[in-house]
């Protein structure tokens, strides 16, 4: 993914540019059929966002926007809080044994909000929509397997050739290059269906106020910086949501943490984030109550060590540097606890590849075995290590603190530069960095390959003629084993066994210290389980508006 | 009178431009691509999408054709698009500024009745109780910043009393805190004004002929001394309506009050460009109307003054 660098994350503010997946919201798994099962319908659900860049599937990127777009719109199959990928609107996938062509078949007889037919064209009508050069869509790259998808980037046609529509209920995706998990990109918000109605990218009554196929729809249109209201779809086609309304403000960015919270404190919110020094004391007041969340979500934080060149060279140096960090002093001290220290490289929240524990120099400092490594690997006391962060971002106390740690176990001299994040990223890519950099990541869709592939396969080094890396793999980390390992995964059909071969290349990669882990994305909520059942936080860290019953 | 005011709105024009001139230098030759990145994340965006923005927005041309179309479309109320939402600046910014302008406006009425009756009553009762309290407490209320005293208004009349609402829906309720933090200062500001003045009228010549001619307390103090001394007052509070718009950026992001205050800080995070050069070209023009409007007061009020 892009975006996950945004160095937010660690101080709990906006999180913008999650640019993870979704649509639809609708739960398989509670099996209650139409708006009145199990839990009670009715209710008005309020809460505050920041201004999202948009609410059109077409644009829609960032945390924010997906919140609003994934109630309006159910595409082919949608992500779980859990890491998993469910159908949505797809009754059947298959998939090529070439892996390059995908067939689909879609839900018969469900509707758009204003009549028209949710069928294949449907489909390929928004995902061209998307892909037009005139649409200047930022995540039109989502499509980019998609064949046919670089000629209508370059304005050279209409509608992108791998799309067809067998019969009215069949979408056929040929791609340009094997992808055995193409269905798991389709959760991404990019690929919903629209309607007729929708016109091309630029319709500016459509972007304001799109008409989708969601369990929610548009009550007026979208009020910039000023709310939007969603009020609940009673023709859905899946499974009716229970909210009568969902009334979402639009707060500063400034200002919206402290916002948020206020308005949680004086009832006039149902769902809050929290800014950083009121955590404990939110923490004291309201999880004795039942009102707090905490999860691990999708994205990881890291210290990126460049691996072609440096101090950073030897896999022992970095070792070294792993089990000279007391992760738990700085969760504790710097984060008041509430953050959980990491010891992978793929989030928790992928349960089916989780394996806790596996870096084994990230459970516990060890400065002896710290000390030992070093001298192994070639880092003698009083090396110069660079070590670089972003600044604005509140990662300045825990830099400090890794590098005092750093300091006081191996003796080495760290140098730590603040940057703004646009020239840290200029440095990183430079031929000839070295040392380590603050890192962070976050998956588009559920799947391991999107944090393995990007950030450690050779062929996302990318190096252009002046030896810049241009690829998301900024630490240089090529191994042959490891990139045998993802290849052979990418070209296995079943689930089962592409999952087995990412959890060894993710052990590869850590036994190498091609990444080192040092706390999850932990993300905290205040939600109001007096008034509220099953509320819980979904991939994108929203509300599963389309689940929350009244008590 | 009516040269001299075709002749300040002449002088409104220059300044507009030199205005907006300066600006769109400032803002054009900084480095980084306005569309480049996502607007207020560290995203950053395809090339072919940038190419595409850059077509749309006109980024391409050099800087003087930029201006130059700035400038053209300026004249006829056009003030361009912004970069975030591929909107007419004027379109988003309408709202916004009758918004600011009610804030603005009920700020400046709490600066008048509150601010010249303190001073007043402090001058009036010199050294009593009262005067000295009303010193401690505008003093007080100039030294806190605003940004401080609206983070605790807030907390105390909206999360704790909940005499308030949170989010600012646009009812008179919802104006009355933000109103309150961005008056504070000026209406301390005024009241001590108000009152050196007025001490300073009181011991005015004219003023003990009205006394010695026996007029009553009432015409002494609305007719001699409150006319006299409400001049200085009257071009603290012409200036300091444009400043609110300074004031309005803090208040109006604690409250979340939807004005140009808001709109400008945005904007500045966001590198959106036509917003930022929307802003500041309306608060000039506002600015210099404004001031034009004092003068002719002073001379409404003071017919020794005469306007040329």
């Amino acid at each position: 993914m892009r975006g996950a660098r945004s160095a937010k994350w660690v101080a709990g503010a906006i999180v913008i540019a999650l640019a993870a997946t979704a649509c639809g919201g609708s739960d398989d798994n509670s099996g209650n059929s139409g708006g009145s099962g199990a839990g009670k319908n009715g209710g008005t659900f309020r809460m505050g966002i920041t201004e999202p860049v948009a609410i059109d599937p077409y644009n829609a990127q960032e945390s924010e926007g997906i919140l609003v777009t994934d109630n309006l719109f159910t595409g082919l199959y949608e992500p779980t809080a859990d890491g998993q990928v469910v159908p949505a609107l797809a009754t059947s996938k298959k998939a090529s044994s070439d892996g390059k062509t995908w067939t689909f078949t879609i839900k018969k007889g469900t509707k758009f909000t204003n009549g028209e037919p949710v069928d294949a064209q449907a489909f390929i009508r928004g995902w061209n929509r998307v892909a037009q050069k005139s649409a200047a869509s930022d995540v039109a790259y989502h499509m980019a397997g998609i064949e046919g998808f670089d000629e209508i980037q370059a304005g050279k046609s209409k509608a992108m050739s791998g799309l067809s529509a067998p019969d009215p209920y069949t979408l056929q995706v040929k791609l340009s290059s094997p992808d055995f998990e193409f269905y798991i990109k389709t959760t991404h918000t990019v690929f919903s269906p629209v309607p007729k109605a929708a016109g091309d990218a630029h319709n500016k009554a459509y972007n304001e106020a799109p008409i989708g196929n969601g369990p929610f729809k548009m009550q007026g249109k979208w009020e910039h910086n000023k709310s939007i209201t969603l009020v609940r779809n009673d023709s859905y086609g899946l499974k009716k949501a229970h909210l009568d309304k969902v009334q979402i403000d639009i707060l500063n960015a400034n200002n919206g943490v402290t916002l948020e919270y206020q308005g949680f404190e004086s009832g006039q919110y149902d769902w809050a984030r929290m800014p950083t020094p009121q955590l404990p004391a939110a923490k004291a007041k309201y999880e004795p109550q039942g009102e707090w969340i905490q999860e691990d979500t999708n994205g990881m934080n890291y210290l990126l060590p460049i691996t072609d060149n440096g101090p950073m060279k030897n896999p022992k140096a970095r070792l070294a540097v792993s089990y000279a960090i007391d992760r738990d002093a700085i969760i504790k001290g710097v984060f008041q606890g509430m953050m959980t220290k990491s010891t992978t490289i793929l989030p928790p929240v992928f349960k089916d590849v989780y394996q806790k524990d596996l870096c084994t120099s990230c459970v516990k400092q060890d400065k002896a075995k710290a000390k030992q490594l070093a001298r192994e690997g070639g880092l003698k006391p009083g090396t110069t290590i660079e070590l670089g962060y972003n600044t604005g971002s509140g990662h300045e106390e825990w830099i400090q603190a890794v590098k005092q740690q750093l300091e006081d176990v191996l003796g080495v001299k760290v140098k730590s530069t603040g940057k703004p994040f646009a020239e840290l990223l200029a440095d990183q890519q430079k031929p000839g960095a070295t040392g380590l950099y603050r890192f962070a990541w976050g998956a588009d869709y559920p799947t391991p390959d999107n944090y393995l592939f990007p950030l450690l396969d050779t062929a996302s080094i990318n190096k252009d003629s002046s030896g810049k890396v241009t690829g998301d793999n900024r630490g240089r980390y090529s191994s042959k084993q490891f990139d045998a390992l993802v290849a052979k995964a990418r070209s296995t059909a079943d689930q089962a066994g592409r999952n087995a071969l990412y959890k060894q290349a993710e052990k590869k990669a850590l036994d190498d210290m091609a990444l080192i882990p040092l706390w999850n994305r932990t993300q905290l909520r205040l939600v109001n389980t007096k008034k509220f059942a099953d509320i819980r936080m979904d991939f994108h860290e929203n509300p599963n508006l389309a689940e929350i019953s009244m008590k | 009178m009516g040269r001299y005011v075709v002749r300040r709105l002449g002088q409104l024009v220059v300044v507009v431009l030199g205005a907006t001139l300066i600006l769109f230098a400032c803002l054009f030759v900084l480095p980084g691509d306005p569309v480049g990145q996502i607007a207020g994340s560290d995203k950053a965006r395809d090339p072919a999408v940038i190419e595409q923005l850059h077509k749309q927005y006109g980024l391409d041309k050099p800087l003087v054709v930029q201006y130059g179309t700035y400038v053209g479309k300026l004249v006829t109320g056009d003030l361009g698009t912004d970069y975030t939402q591929s909107r007419p600046v004027a379109e988003i910014l309408e709202p916004k500024l009758v918004n600011t302008a009610k804030l603005a406006v009920f700020a400046i009425a709490i600066d008048i009745v509150i601010g010249v009756s303190v001073g007043v009553v402090a001058a009036m009762r010199r050294y009593s109780i009262w005067d000295v309290s009303a010193t401690f407490v505008t003093t007080l209320a100039i030294g806190v910043p605003s940004i401080v005293l609206g983070m605790l208004m807030q907390r105390l009349f909206v999360v704790e009393l909940g005499w308030f609402p949170l989010i600012a829906d646009g009812s008179f309720k919802s104006m009355v805190l933000p109103a309150v933090t961005l008056a504070i200062i000026d209406a301390a500001l005024v009241a001590q004004l108000a009152r050196s003045t007025m001490l300073e009228v009181l011991r005015a010549d004219y003023v003990k002929t009205a006394v010695a001619k026996g007029l009553s307390r009432r015409t002494i103090l609305f007719r001699h001394i409150l006319r006299n001394s409400v001049i200085p007052v009257v071009t603290y509070l012409g200036i300091s309506f444009g400043t609110l718009l300074g004031g309005a950026i803090i208040t109006e992001t604690i409250f979340n009050w939807n004005g140009i205050g808001l709109a400008l800080i945005q904007a500045i995070q966001q590198n959106n460009n036509p917003i930022i050069v929307g802003v500041v070209t309306i608060s000039v023009a506002i600015f210099v109307l404004l001031n034009l409007v004092v003068d002719l007061l002073y001379a409404a009020l003071d017919p020794r003054i005469r306007l040329s």
